[in-house]
This record gives C-alpha cells, sequence and structure tokens, in this order.
C-alpha cells in the first residue's frame, strides 16, 4: 500500500486497520506488518492510500 | 418534495432529519463505510477517539445544536461542562512558561491578571463593546489597541486556537465577541453522552425511522443542472437520482466541483471567485491515555503560556464509557497556521513538548496524533469568513462547517447554517420550521 501526497494525517486508517500496521504523525506510514488487506483505502477521506504496484 | 442529501456530517444529517419530519423524501449519499463525517467516534486501543471534533458542542444543550437536536426528536443527552474552562498560568508572575510550576484559574477570573488600569479598562470595554461590537479588524488588533497587555493577547489566541483553530491574528473582533456573547447566552459547552456518535446515532435513528435512507459507500460524481437549477446528482456507480432539491454538505469548493462550473454568467463567476478566497482552518489533535486524570474536570484547560497547545479536554469526566474501565481520555488541540502546514512535524512536536511540561510529572501515553488541513479541515471555512448557504443555482443549497450561520461556532454554527438552508427551502414550499 501506498500513501500519496494528497494523506493530512488525520489517522482515520489507523483505527481501521487490524494489524495496527499504519504510524501516523503529520502523514501516514504504513509499516512491515500490512497484509495488503486494503480495508484502510475506503475509509481514508482523501482517497490517499493507493495500492502499490 | 424529493431531496439528494450529498455527504452524512453533522450538517447533511441535520438537513435530513429537518426535511423527514417537514414531510419530504430524502436520500443521503455518503462516500464512506461510516456516517458521521468528522463528527463521530473511532475506536483506537479500546477508546472512544472521534474523526474530527473533541467530544465537545461549544454551546452545550441550550445552544443551537442542542435545541435543534430536541425538535428534531433526538434523545442524546448533552451534559454541560463545569468549570465551563480554567486557565493554566505560571506561577511566577513574569516567566512565559510553565517549567517553574502553574496554578490553574477560573475563566470568569482572567481579568485578576491584569494591572489595576487594565481591569477598569476591561470592565468599560466589555460594557461597551457588547452594546457597540467593534465593526473592523482582528481580535489581535482589538487587544493591543485596546489593552496593550501580553495577557490580553495569549487569552485570545489560546481562546482563538481551541474553538477556532485560527490565531487571533486571522479572526475578525467582532465575531469573538458575538462568540462570547453567546457564551454567556448559552453558558457554555457541553459533551454528549457516547461521544460525536451518540448525536449521530440518534439522528440516524431519526431519520430512518421517517423513511430517510441513506447510502454509504456511494460517492457523488456529479450534480445535474438544468437551466440554471439542481436536478440530480450521478453516484460513482454511474446512476442517475432525481430530485427537487440536492443539499451538500461538503463545503462551496468542494461542491463546485462537481458541476460544471463554465457557464460563464455574471453571478456564477463573482460567486466562484469570492469561495476561492475560502481558507479552511486546520490543526492537530493529540489524544492522551492515563490512568489518574490530567486535567479533573471535562470544560477546556486554556494552555495560553504554552508554545503551541491552545487548550485541552478530558471528557472521561463526563462520560467514563469513553475510555477502557480504569483509564482517562484526554485530547489537546494546537491550531496550525496555514504558513506552517509544510512543516506539520516540527509544529506537531512542538505541540508535544508543550504536553511535557503542562503534564510534567503525571503519566501519560500518547495514543494518536491527527491532524486536519485542506480538504479535510478543522472548519471548511474559518469563522467570520463563511458565505450563506445559497449558491447561484436555484435548488442547491450548501451546509455544515463550509456555511456556517452568524454567531455559532463550530457544530453549533452548523446548525444555525442549517436552520437557515431549510427555513430557505420550507419557505418556498410554504411550509416553516417551527
Ligand atoms: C481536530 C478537530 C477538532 C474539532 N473539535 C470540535 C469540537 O470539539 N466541537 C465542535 O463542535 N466541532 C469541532 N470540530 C469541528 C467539527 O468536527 C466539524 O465542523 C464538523 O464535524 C463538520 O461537519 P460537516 O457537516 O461540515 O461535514 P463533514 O463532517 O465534513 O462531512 C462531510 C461528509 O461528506 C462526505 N463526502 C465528501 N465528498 C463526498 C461525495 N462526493 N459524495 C458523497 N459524500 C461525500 C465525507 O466523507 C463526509 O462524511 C473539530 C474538528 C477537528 C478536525
Ligand atoms: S492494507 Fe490492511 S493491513 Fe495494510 S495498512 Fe491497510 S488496513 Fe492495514
Ligand atoms: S485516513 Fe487517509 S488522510 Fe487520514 S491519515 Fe490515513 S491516509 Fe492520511
Amino acid at each position: 500500500m501506498e500513501i500519496s501526497k494528497r494523506c493530512v494525517g488525520c489517522g482515520q486508517c489507523a483505527a481501521f486497520c487490524p494489524k495496527e500496521a499504519i504510524i501516523v504523525k503529520g502523514i501516514a506510514f504504513i509499516t512491515a506488518d500490512c497484509i495488503q488487506c486494503r480495508i484502510c483505502m475506503a475509509y481514508c477521506p482523501m482517497k490517499a492510500i493507493e495500492e502499490s504496484v | 418534495m424529493r431531496v439528494l442529501v450529498i455527504g452524512s456530517g453533522l450538517g447533511g444529517l441535520l438537513s435530513a432529519a429537518c426535511l423527514l419530519r417537514a414531510g419530504h423524501e430524502v436520500d443521503v449519499f455518503e462516500r464512506l463505510p461510516i456516517t458521521g463525517g468528522r463528527f463521530t467516534n473511532i475506536e483506537y486501543k479500546g477508546f472512544q477517539l472521534s474523526t474530527g471534533a473533541l467530544h465537545m458542542i461549544p454551546h452545550g444543550p441550550t445552544g443551537p445544536l442542542g435545541t435543534l437536536l430536541r425538535y428534531l426528536g433526538s434523545d442524546v443527552q448533552i451534559v454541560r461542562a463545569d468549570p465551563m474552562a480554567t486557565i493554566r498560568t505560571p506561577i511566577e508572575k513574569d516567566s512565559t512558561d510553565y517549567t517553574h510550576g502553574f496554578q490553574d484559574i477560573d475563566f470568569h477570573d482572567f481579568g485578576k491578571r491584569f494591572s489595576l488600569l487594565n481591569k477598569i479598562k476591561l470592565t468599560v470595554l466589555i460594557t461597551t463593546t457588547r452594546i457597540f461590537p467593534p465593526k473592523k479588524g482582528s481580535m489581535a488588533d482589538w487587544c493591543s489597541k485596546n489593552l496593550k497587555d501580553d495577557w490580553a493577547l495569549r487569552i485570545a489566541d489560546s481562546f482563538c486556537g481551541w474553538a477556532l483553530s485560527l490565531r487571533a491574528k486571522d479572526v475578525p473582533a467582532a465575531e469573538v465577541f458575538e462568540i462570547i456573547e453567546n457564551m454567556y447566552r448559552y453558558s457554555g459547552s457541553g459533551i454528549p453522552l457516547g461521544g460525536c456518535k451518540g448525536v449521530i446515532d440518534t439522528l440516524i435513528d431519526v431519520i430512518t425511522s421517517c423513511g430517510g435512507k441513506i447510502h454509504t459507500s456511494s460517492e457523488v460524481s456529479r450534480i445535474i443542472i438544468e437551466d440554471k437549477k439542481a436536478v440530480g446528482i450521478v453516484t460513482d456507480d454511474g446512476k442517475e437520482h432525481r430530485g427537487d432539491i440536492v443539499i451538500s454538505d461538503i463545503g462551496h469548493i468542494e461542491t463546485s466541483r462537481l458541476y460544471d462550473a463554465n457557464m460563464a454568467t455574471e453571478d456564477m463567476e463573482k460567486y466562484l471567485t469570492s469561495i476561492k478566497e475560502l481558507k479552511p482552518s486546520a490543526g492537530v489533535k493529540i489524544c492522551l491515555s492515563s490512568n489518574e486524570p490530567l486535567i479533573g474536570h471535562a470544560g477546556v484547560l486554556l494552555t495560553p503560556y504554552a508554545r503551541r497547545i491552545n487548550g485541552i479536554n478530558e471528557v472521561t469526566n463526563i462520560d467514563p464509557s469513553l475510555a477502557p474501565p480504569g483509564k482517562h481520555l484526554t485530547m489537546a488541540h494546537q491550531c496550525v497556521e496555514w504558513e506552517n502546514l509544510n512543516r506539520l512535524k516540527d509544529e506537531i512536536d512542538l505541540g508535544l513538548s508543550d504536553l511535557a511540561e503542562i503534564f510534567a510529572g503525571k503519566d501519560y501515553e500518547v495514543l494518536l496524533i491527527q491532524s486536519y488541513s485542506g480538504e479535510w479541515p478543522v472548519n471548511r471555512a474559518s469563522s467570520g469568513t463563511d458565505p450563506t448557504n445559497k449558491t447561484p443555482f436555484e435548488g442547491l443549497y450548501i451546509v455544515g462547517d463550509g456555511a456556517k450561520g452568524k454567531g455559532g461556532i463550530e457544530v453549533d454554527g452548523i446548525a444555525l447554517g442549517v436552520r437557515n438552508a431549510i427555513k430557505d427551502i420550507l419557505n418556498q414550499k410554504n411550509q416553516s420550521i417551527d
């Protein structure tokens, strides 16, 4: 998963990640614990989470 | 009438409930899987954090939002915070930080820190400005012109930062006096039981029991305009939905991206130029967990001598269910000036070191740091700059914190704006809201 520049750092994604794989400080950062389940994508109000290609 | 609402934030849901009560058909479309926008709960490590707000209703149970919720049949309980606010001041008179100790004074006693001359001036000023509010200038201008006291400007900055996420230099003085007037009229803030979601859940109940429909994970991609009138919307699945009224809860600017703005009429150009000037307010909320209370009451602790933190509340003093058993939830707010947005991490670090001083010797843990700006801001239109609820198109209205009513702040301003919009809509059908 990739975080785009649109991220404002609201932390909403972190609350819905089942793996606690998102750290937020001004911008979100996805850790190695991510299992690519894509749940966070739907909850981002800024559409800032994209699938890595 | 068939009404289509874009966005299920507080403004969208309040509008939907008002029009359903007046007997109309309403569909709400929400892009996210959850309702409530920036005013609902998100669970994090067992705590009821929020998508935005600090679980606080500025004008409490009897303010514009509390009154509208009761009118709509919502049974959410809003508990008034007592004391309304305390102010943390350094213990040594000439000190400008909290490192040598501090004392908390009641908000109503803030005049005590002034010199005798300024005390007399303040008494006179408070009475005269209540009768003759200043027409021009910012709150910071007003303080430096009338009080010439470092304390006055600090209080103004901390109050504006907490309540509006703005610096005193960026708020018209007239707006601040109107807010203070309303604080006395409605006597201060309250915490809804269950937090923000306590309010949203009761609104959803009202909406569904009146036959209203809420479609989540359903983004509106276009507003259909025909003959300068809004006649429907298109959702991201390509479906067209026709209606008589479209109400948008996403602010004037974002709404204007949903229609063809090239219909160059003079009205349209004027409108587009005016909304381009709108600046959303930015801020950071730092959520803390502790075993012992850090503040001890549920009103706001204003921190005028911190570098960045403007104010802090501890909602578990009113509703313990917002934290796991035996824990407290404390939330600090800091305004971020627009020119500092490109160094947000440094701003957050300043906020964190403020908290270390404010809560020196106390045990707490930082749960989550949440920042807001741009299209997901603290307020879409910073207080005092809100345009009306109308647009150049017949049948297209804007509600929410991009079109607040005058004098109410935050969600109370949203409630005032919704009332204005609904009044206008119902007037055209010869109906009234009261
Ligand atoms: C850190 C912080 C602290 C705050 N503290 C307080 C407080 O303590 N008290 C208080 O009163 N206020 C507070 N506020 C302000 C308050 O949270 C907001 O003013 C309020 O929640 C905004 O409501 P709204 O109706 O404008 O809509 P929003 O909450 O912005 O809702 C809009 C909705 O529309 C949806 N949407 C967007 N685009 C589309 C589309 N194309 N199609 C469909 N749906 C769409 C969004 O997903 C969202 O759900 C705070 C805000 C922040 C950020
Ligand atoms: S994809 Fe799933 S695991 Fe990865 S960050 Fe998003 S929610 Fe967490
Ligand atoms: S929800 Fe979106 S905007 Fe908010 S922190 Fe996560 S990625 Fe950033």
